[in-house]
């Protein structure tokens, strides 16, 4: 096993392990977006009445992946652009859950129990490892990545979950196993030996099918397709690998011992904007405005939907939580120009180079903007992307062949084996942006080298 | 301070598009961006980052350099800091130039060649020289290949080369005699016309006659040659900080300092006659100098780490063989000159193994 690179950016606003249960609100906006799917496809109409777990769309081209209605309500499809308004929100209660139409308890094979987590809203909780995207239910995978960590800051502690839901979770283990037939699961776990990692280790012994596996833990090693990568499995389209997350594998759990759709969302709100980092048990749907109102320490804020290393910048467009999202993280916006910063010592400054003084000062999380720290320069050399980067390829000189527009050469170096973790941006002294220069490259090189293959495998 | 980011807000207009001053907008970011980190936020993912920048980057080799600068301005005196000043004055001349015709920023690297070059100066040479030599550097070494990120070789070995040829002589006999004995040169400014203060040879000239200098002269520092190459420990230390920080590499300069040691070992087991001890090549000359501060230049030196190996025992085996078997009595800057040259083929060779390697990943 071969884990390469990485590097903790030690940020202020960890959430802590509380969940906090938000009301529900009096109207819900569900995106027909979401990082992974378009739910193109409406099977609502406007005015109609909907029962709680009801499907309102589906993404035709991630196969049929359902939104379901999050509660009892009335639909409005075109109040505000690309989402699915529901008003009239009925609190939760547990007789209103939709009927669905093949109420089939008892489901045999491993495919159909796929088909109703795919149905009731689970499905969307796996993952290809190496492509990032939805897998195909009707195919069995090579092996399973159960990963209960998150190392981006930040993500919902894993750790927290498992500890919270302890029989669930171990029950949710049995259930993934049903799911296949012979293939592995790899429990991923932080390598430090603590009380939580021994219990679970003890509950599983007599389950041969499950494979422990201890990881540092450094980001991006919680990555899906760096984790496939370092057990030695290889991508393919006919047996691809998947990965899922404990908040995951809660959701497969309560489906097929309740044959209930699964309509609750925990998400993290934390960052150092943030004023009490911590859980939320929510819906999708819950209007963003109402959830960052009090919750946010500095006027101006940046909220991204996803980690602070790859997460998207919500814009004002997107007005309510979507389905997939399972994180917020909220920056300040830099305002304050400092002075002579470059000549200071840098007491409160955590650098990947030993430059600052903070390395004299005990471990702290440090408070950061969205401050870029720097003017852009030409490369000088210093290597530090190729030190962090978890795929194992040089991103300098990837960079540098990008500037003279050698798409060939570039695929050459292997582009295609970049994760998108965003750390050798992050470390770049010359603040380049290379993890968004290689995610466009990567589509460039796509359509104009191989115009043909440009569909996603199937 | 908010008075002077007041000014600059002021003051801005005229340098803009139209305004009157528009040609030296390079100088008033660079003026602006020194005092007050710059206003710029992220656009995309990542949304927060690392808070090196090159300013900090630069200015630690300077803070590394510090300890070479005092002890030499302590046994060589106040010209010390006149060879600085001028050197700093006239690349930066050439490098606000090329900035303004070519309309980019003004790049922190000058900050550094600025420094390295005068450090690798006799102490005794003449002003003008400097002058000549540093704009040489800059513009030869420097600016013709495109600007800093894209030079082949250092700038200021580029520079010091361009000296040692055309004035030879003067190159190699403008050496002064430090003193020890407080408060060394502090309070004087000695010129080559001293002459009681002017020296003929360095320690390693002189060894090549049989006169060896004593080590605790060479550690500390107080014997003749280049301004900033003379003292073991500062340079040491400097070096150390520097490796430390990650700014520099310490491949290279194990890779250097290794192979010169092994090579210089076995060369005095099989002639000691000749062939001075290992510990006594290693603190004499610019070696120290050249393998912590000159050959870690990372853009003149190779990228891949395996290029860093290959490329420092270059620089440690042609130093030890351009002193022993040849008339030159210092071989560092060409070692090092000729390592810059060596440096892409070798990065070639290392990717082409890593791409061979990585080819089966999937
Ligand atoms: S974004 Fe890609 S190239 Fe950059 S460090 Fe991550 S995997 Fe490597
Ligand atoms: S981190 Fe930036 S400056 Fe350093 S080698 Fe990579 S691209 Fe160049």
């Amino acid at each position: 096993m071969k884990l390469r690179g990485g590097y903790n950016i030690l940020l202020k606003g960890r959430p802590n392990s509380e969940e906090e249960v938000l009301c529900d609100p009096e109207i819900l906006y569900l995106p027909l977006q979401s990082p992974r799917f378009n739910f193109s496809e409406l099977c609502v109409e406007d005015g109609q009445q909907v029962a709680q777990g009801q499907i309102l769309a589906k993404d035709p081209d991630n196969f049929f992946v359902p939104l379901l209605a999050p509660r009892v309500g009335t639909v409005r499809l075109q109040s505000v652009e690309s989402h699915i308004v529901l008003e009239n929100i009925e609190q939760k209660s547990e007789e209103a859950i939709a009927d669905s139409k093949e109420i089939s308890v008892q489901e045999k094979s491993a495919e159909s129990k796929r088909k109703k987590l795919l149905d009731y809203g689970a499905w969307q909780f796996f993952y290809d490892a190496f492509e990032q995207s939805l897998p195909d239910p009707a195919k069995a995978p090579q092996a399973i990545i159960l990963s209960i960590l998150r190392l981006e800051p930040f993500g919902i502690n894993g750790d927290a979950i498992v500890q919270n839901n302890l029989p669930d979770f171990i029950a949710g283990l049995e259930k993934l196993q049903s799911l296949i037939e012979y293939q592995p699961v790899y429990l991923v776990m932080p390598d430090t030996k603590s009380e939580l990692t021994r219990y679970v280790r003890e509950k599983i012994k007599g389950k041969a099918w499950v494979e422990f596996m201890e990881v540092p833990l450094r980001y991006p090693f919680d990555n899906f397709t760096v984790l496939a990568r370092s057990l030695g499995l290889k991508r393919g389209s006919e047996n691809p690998v998947w990965g899922i997350r404990a908040e995951g594998l809660l959701a497969v759990n309560k489906v097929l011992s309740n044959s209930q759709p699964y309509t609750e969302r925990i998400i993290s709100f934390a960052g150092p904007g943030v004023k009490i980092p911590k859980h939320l048990k929510t819906v999708p749907g819950y209007p963003i405005d109402q959830l960052i109102s009090d919750r946010v320490t500095c006027e101006e804020t940046r909220v991204i939907n996803g980690g602070i290393l790859t997460g998207e910048t919500v814009t004002k467009k997107t007005k309510g939580i979507d389905s997939e999202c399972s994180r917020f993280t909220v920056l300040c916006e830099h305002t304050e120009r400092e002075f002579m910063g470059f000549a200071m010592p840098g007491f409160g400054k955590h650098s990947y180079s030993n430059s600052f003084m903070s390395l004299v000062r005990r471990k702290f999380r440090e408070n950061i903007t969205t401050d870029l720290r720097g003017e852009q320069r030409p490369c000088v050399a210093c290597g530090f992307c190729e030190e962090v980067c978890p795929a194992g390829i040089m991103p300098h000189f990837i960079h540098k062949l990008l500037y003279q527009n050698e798409l060939e050469e570039v695929e050459k170096h292997r582009i295609d084996l970049c994760v998108g973790c965003g750390l050798c941006s992050f470390v770049c002294p010359s603040k380049l942006e290379l993890g968004k220069q290689f995610s466009d490259a990567h589509d460039l090189i796509r359509e104009e080298l191989h115009p043909q293959s440009s569909e996603p495998e199937e | 301070m908010k008075f002077l980011l007041k000014i600059f807000d002021k003051n801005r207009h005229h340098f803009e598009e139209g305004g009157k001053l528009r040609l030296f907008k390079p100088v008033f970011d660079a003026t602006e961006n020194f005092h007050f980190s710059p206003a710029t936020r992220t656009i995309f993912a990542p949304h927060l980052r690392d808070p090196l920048d090159v300013k900090r980057f630069m200015s630690t080799v300077i803070v590394a350099l510090a300890p070479c600068v005092l002890l030499a301005v302590y046994f060589f005196g106040l010209r010390v800091l006149a060879v600085i000043f001028v050197s700093y004055a006239a690349g930066g001349i050439i490098e606000v130039l090329f900035a303004v015709v070519r309309k980019e920023e003004i790049n922190e690297g000058f900050l550094v060649t600025g420094l390295l070059f005068p450090l690798i100066l006799p102490p005794a040479i003449p002003l003008w020289m400097v002058a000549v030599g540093v704009m040489f550097g800059v513009l030869v070494g420097k600016e013709l290949f495109g600007g800093t990120g894209r030079n082949l070789f250092n700038p200021a070995l580029v520079g010091r080369c361009f000296l040692a040829i055309a004035y030879p002589k003067a190159m190699s006999s403008n050496w002064i005699n430090p003193v020890l004995e407080f408060p060394g040169r502090m309070t004087q400014y000695v010129t080559s016309l001293n002459t009681d203060a002017i020296s003929a040879a360095t320690p390693l000239a002189l060894a090549k006659q049989g006169n060896w200098a004593g080590i605790p002269n060479l550690l500390f520092g107080n014997v003749s040659g280049s301004i900033g190459e003379t003292s073991a420990i500062a340079i040491i230390a400097g070096g150390i900080f520097l490796l430390f920080t990650r700014v520099a590499n310490w491949r290279t300069v194990v890779g250097t300092l290794g192979s010169f040691a092994a090579l210089g070992f076995v060369m005095h087991l099989a002639n000691p006659q000749i062939f001075g001890p290992v510990v006594w090549h290693l603190l004499a000359g610019g070696l120290l100098f050249g393998a912590f501060f000159m050959a870690t230049d990372p853009v003149s030196s190779p990228i891949t780490n395996g290029g860093k190996w290959i490329y420092g025992t270059i620089i440690g085996v042609v130093t030890l063989l351009i002193r022993n078997l040849t008339g030159y009595v210092e071989g560092v800057m060409f070692a090092i000159l000729l390592g810059n040259i060596a440096a892409p083929i070798l990065d070639e060779i290392i990717v082409k193994i890593r791409l061979r390697k990585l080819k089966n990943e999937r």
